[in-house]
């Protein structure tokens, strides 16, 4: 990247910072026009940009840049008032300068943009209403001061040097007399600078002073905020209002910086320090210190951290098994400090790094007062924007996110809530609307509330509309809840606006504010009562990367949810399933609840499943609920989630992978995907017992398979020739391990299996428990073969979940009969 | 002057590439079997070849992609070559092996039957995919001939393509 690149990547960092804060200073500035420190503020925005603009030949910016500045000059200089009409002017100029802008980051130019429009505008603003034709000239020139000689400038190429130059003196002295009236105390000594030759004999005071005032009030802002930034802002702050010839920043060290600021501040005319705004920025005096990091860093460095906390639960996982098998020994406790201590650092340091992606949600917040203003102009209402909690912290990437739900959502309440003025005193209200937005912290959420006291909503309209438009059937609205009517505002195609406005009523913003916060794992709650107003609180999760979640299994197969959508667990029995219309459905206290089965979801083989409960986890997501069917549940774990790739991303239903302490890999469920998914899926919840059925289907004596597992070569040769007359399918194993290896490997489906107790790696009693763990195999008769015939080994094997148990020696027949009791031998035939 | 130094890096990557041609004449492959046949990649798309691993199955995908692995920390796709290549499936046995392929950032673990040998084969000995598959549907990228057999060198882009 070469130095220009640099330089433009800098300017554009710094332009958009500046930016951010200007549209609320703005607001601001309309219902305190005269307020001198606001007005210098934007003011230093327009300058900045302008030259740094004009140094990086962007001649568009600098030409509106300039014309702003030049507007905004007068007014800080008492000889322009600012009502609504300049707001508006200064608005429109600051939009396109924004415009300008994105469209440098985007092009690396900012050529295709009219501005000769708002130029002319601004220019008219200045002229027309402004104070007497000296000031405007002084003002120009002043620029021309400041900003150095702009040879596109046509003011300027139309005079004579010497005709410029004689007009310069003769203004300036005129201004001079201004200036030092105004602000003597900034006339105190500075370090002098080079300035061009043309103006630097007779403006040397001036623009000193206005060299020193620009840079004292940046640096005064910059250190505060972030003492890092200085270096390089310094530079272009300097450039710019005196000239390219000034290369060397007047003062590049931080630490220099800061004490002509606690100097030169009460110099202001308006102290910084008067506005109990600004307290909370210039706190600390540029003692604060602050870097800037790449994001890619920072979320490298969550990666990492991603990494340990996986490293953590797998270690919580050994130590829980090393607990079991050495109880009581000494070693374990020193291993149970170690291993909580790990855990203990793990869960602080992942903390400590979220911090560090956390942003004040103020940065989304801004934008709302500017956007109120101009809405309540548009809309001819008036309306107040309160706002609360600016400075709660959340991640980055959920900052980003949540700007355009919320911009939805205000427009919302001030097309559609908020009243008209006399329709507001009509119903006794106070004429002014009243829009709150407030954000706080909820244990692991953080929760955005927006309360418009307007007209609320009114189920039973909502109802209405939706039928009109096809949304919903009558049959449906009668059976909605009121709050269930609220959701039909996220429905997309839905408005209640009679017209569509430039503002809203296409029907669209709702579903974007949905669909939004689904995407962020978070939930939608609306309240509103007619006639006194909606409040809609928006939930939602503090980080993405790592989450609790709940864990289920279904077969052997086993899910993770993300807790933040989970709202609750039940275990009911299958008769509480009832289905209405081709779906499932359970009550759930006074409501009904749609199910789903995750098996029905994702695939999953059902063999057998004749439990006859079933867990349903209550999902919630944005304003929709459903009941999730699984077999059972694990627990809660803290998870980190991994993509699952270039290859497989897009699956419907999974949000990614994670890793769980025992090495495997489980897949997370998109819980908005699959509630989407659930309308389509077709239930499967009551027909289980019909496919069971079809599966044990036999149709020749060779269909029915019987594993045989013995690690007796002779024995399971003597079982073999039993069973031969049967004419049935036997698979053999010499113990448990490769036992259970066949049985998960599923080539043959069995029947039964013969075991004997006796057997190395793995014996009979464990593999028949280890197969009891599987639900598949849940009715698999396990019929024990063995020599040992105490009644405790009985009762061992009936406990591990055998079913009968011959003791050896036993004779052919006496095997036939019970393994063909067992399989139901031709039965089916 | 960064179009100088563009110039100068370009020769240099043209002097490059001369030499590579010139050493690159024998190219080292990884030969296995899968059903009947004997397949082989190039030895430098391999990240690491590995004993078969427990996978999780991913539901909504084809058949042949078993599902995704844990390979220290990272979740992989694991895509059983028989079934991709149309074979009946068979068993793990002792000799089944995953060959984790990688191309660029895409990586995913391959199922094969089991491993022959790394095999040097010169350039000149390595005929073009017979050219009734047509040239963008194949994943063969050509056939190399030894002495007494015949080995189908794939595209490892290709199979790592998703194709659903």
């Amino acid at each position: 990247m070469d130095e220009f690149e640099e330089i433009l990547q800098d300017f554009l960092i710094e332009a958009f910072e500046l930016i951010e804060q200007l549209d609320q200073d703005l607001v601001e500035l309309e219902t305190r026009p005269d307020d001198l420190d606001l007005l210098n503020r934007i003011f230093r925005v327009a300058h900045t940009i302008k030259g740094a603009s004009s140094f990086l030949n962007f001649d568009v910016l600098t030409h509106l840049t300039h014309h702003m500045e030049n507007l905004l000059n007068m007014a800080r200089h008492g000889d322009l008032v600012i009502d609504a009409n300049v707001m508006d002017i200064i608005l429109e100029s600051i939009d396109l300068m924004k415009a300008l802008l994105v469209r440098i980051r985007d092009r690396g130019e900012d050529s295709g943009l009219d501005v000769s429009g708002c130029v002319a505008r601004l220019d008219a603003v200045a002229n027309g209403d402004a104070a007497p034709e000296p000031v405007v000239e002084i003002a120009v020139i002043q620029e021309a001061v400041a900003m150095q000689v702009d040879e596109e400038e046509p003011d300027y190429s139309t005079m004579s040097d010497a005709q410029v130059e004689a007009e310069i003196e003769r203004l300036l002295a005129q201004k001079q007399a201004e200036v030092a009236a105004k602000r003597s105390g900034s006339n105190e000594a500075v370090k002098s600078e080079e300035a061009e030759p043309d103006y630097a004999n007779m403006s040397d005071a001036q623009v000193e002073a206005e060299i020193e005032r620009l840079l004292l009030e940046k640096q005064a802002q910059d250190a505060a905020k972030r003492a890092q930034k200085n270096q390089n802002t310094a530079p272009q702050a300097s450039v710019a209002p005196s000239t390219p010839a000034v290369v060397t920043p007047p003062v590049p060290q931080p630490k220099v910086e800061v004490v002509p600021v606690a100097k030169a501040a009460p110099a202001t005319p308006a102290p910084r320090r008067s506005e109990p705004k600004e307290e909370g920025d210039s706190k600390g005096g540029g003692v604060e210190q602050t870097i800037r990091v790449d994001v890619k860093r920072l979320d490298h460095l969550m990666n990492l951290i991603g990494e340990l906390v996986l490293g953590k639960n797998r270690l919580i996982k050994i130590n829980d098994d090393v607990e079991e098998r050495y109880e009581g020994e000494a070693f374990l406790e020193e291993l149970n400090q170690v291993v909580s201590i790990v855990s203990l650092v793990t869960t602080d340091l992942q903390i400590a790094v979220m911090k560090t992606r956390m942003l004040p949600i103020g940065k989304v917040f801004n934008k709302f007062p500017r956007m109120i203003r101009d809405l309540s102009r548009e809309l001819n209402k008036k309306i107040e924007l309160e706002i609360a909690g600016e400075e709660t912290e959340l991640d980055k990437s959920i900052v980003e996110e949540i700007g355009d739900p919320l911009v939805h959502i205000i427009r919302n309440s001030c097309d559609h809530g908020i009243e008209v003025g006399e329709v507001r005193l009509a119903a006794g209200k106070s004429e002014v609307g009243t829009i709150q937005l407030k954000a706080y912290h909820e244990g692991n959420h953080i929760v955005i509330q927006i309360i418009d006291d307007g007209k609320g909503l009114d189920a039973d309209m909502l109802k209405q509309k939706s039928i009109e438009k096809g949304i919903i059937t009558e049959k449906e609205a009668d059976a909605m809840s009121e709050k269930e009517a609220f959701g039909l505002i996220f429905r997309p195609g839905f408005s209640t606006a009679a017209q569509v406005t430039s503002v809203s009523g296409r029907g669209v913003g709702m579903d974007v504010v949905k669909t939004n916060i689904e995407k962020l794992n978070g939930m939608i709650d609306i309240d509103s009562e007619v006639g006194h107003g909606t409040s809609m609180k928006l939930k939602i999760p503090l980080t993405l990367a790592i989450i609790q979640a709940l864990l289920v299994g279904v077969q052997e197969e086993y899910y993770a949810i993300p807790l933040a959508s989970v709202l609750e667990t039940v275990r009911i029995s299958k008769d509480e399933i009832y289905t209405v219309e081709n779906r499932s459905v359970m009550r759930l206290r006074d409501e009904v609840l749609s199910l789903v089965h995750i098996g029905d979801i994702f695939e999953v083989e059902r063999v057998f499943d004749n439990s006859e409960h079933a867990y349903v986890v209550v999902l919630g997501l944005a304003e929709s609920k459903i009941g999730l069917i699984v077999d059972t549940l694990i627990g809660q774990e803290e998870i980190v989630i991994k993509s699952l790739g270039e290859y497989l991303k897009g699956i419907e239903g999974i949000a990614g992978a994670t890793i769980r302490g025992d090495g495997g890999v489980t897949l997370i469920v998109d819980v908005a995907a699959l509630m989407q998914m659930a309308k389509s899926v077709k239930s499967t919840v009551g027909s289980e017992n019909g496919e069971t059925k079809k599966l044990g289907a036999k149709n020749s004596s060779s269909d029915y398979c019987v594993m045989v597992v013995d690690d007796s070569k002779t024995d399971r040769t003597i079982m073999r020739k039993s069973l031969e007359p049967l004419g049935i399918t036997l698979v053999e194993a010499v113990d448990g391990v490769e036992a259970l290896n066949i049985l998960k490997q599923g080539d043959h489906f069995f029947d039964a299996m013969l075991i004997d107790i006796e057997m190395p790696r793995m014996d009979g009693y464990t593999l028949a428990s280890e197969i009891k763990k599987y639900n598949k195999y849940k009715n698999l008769p396990l019929i024990a073969v063995t020599s040992r015939a105490g009644k405790a080994d009985r009762m061992r094997g009936v406990e591990s979940g055998m079913i009968e148990y011959i003791t050896k020696p036993y004779s052919p027949e006496y095997l036939m009969n019970v393994v063909k009791r067992n399989i139901k031998f031709n039965e089916g035939l | 002057m960064s179009e100088k130094l563009q110039q100068i890096i370009n020769r240099q990557n043209q002097a490059l590439v001369g030499d590579d041609q010139k050493v690159d004449e024998v190219i080292q492959l990884v030969g296995f079997i899968v059903g009947e046949e004997e397949f082989s990649i190039p030895i430098l798309s391999i990240q690491e070849i590995i004993k078969p691993i427990g996978w999780t199955r991913v539901p909504q995908i084809p058949s042949y992609i078993l599902g995704v692995f844990n390979l220290r920390g990272s979740v992989i796709p694991l895509i059983d070559l028989r079934a991709r290549f149309g074979l009946p499936l068979q068993k793990h046995t002792d000799e089944t092996r995953v060959i984790v392929m990688k191309n660029g950032d895409d990586v995913a673990g391959f199922v094969i039957d089991r491993l022959t040998e790394a095999i040097r084969m010169p350039k000149r000995d390595i005929g073009p995919a017979p050219d009734t598959i047509s040239e963008s549907e194949t994943m063969i990228d050509g056939v190399g001939k030894q002495a007494d057999r015949i080995v189908t060198i794939l595209k490892v882009h290709k199979l790592l393509e998703r194709n659903f």
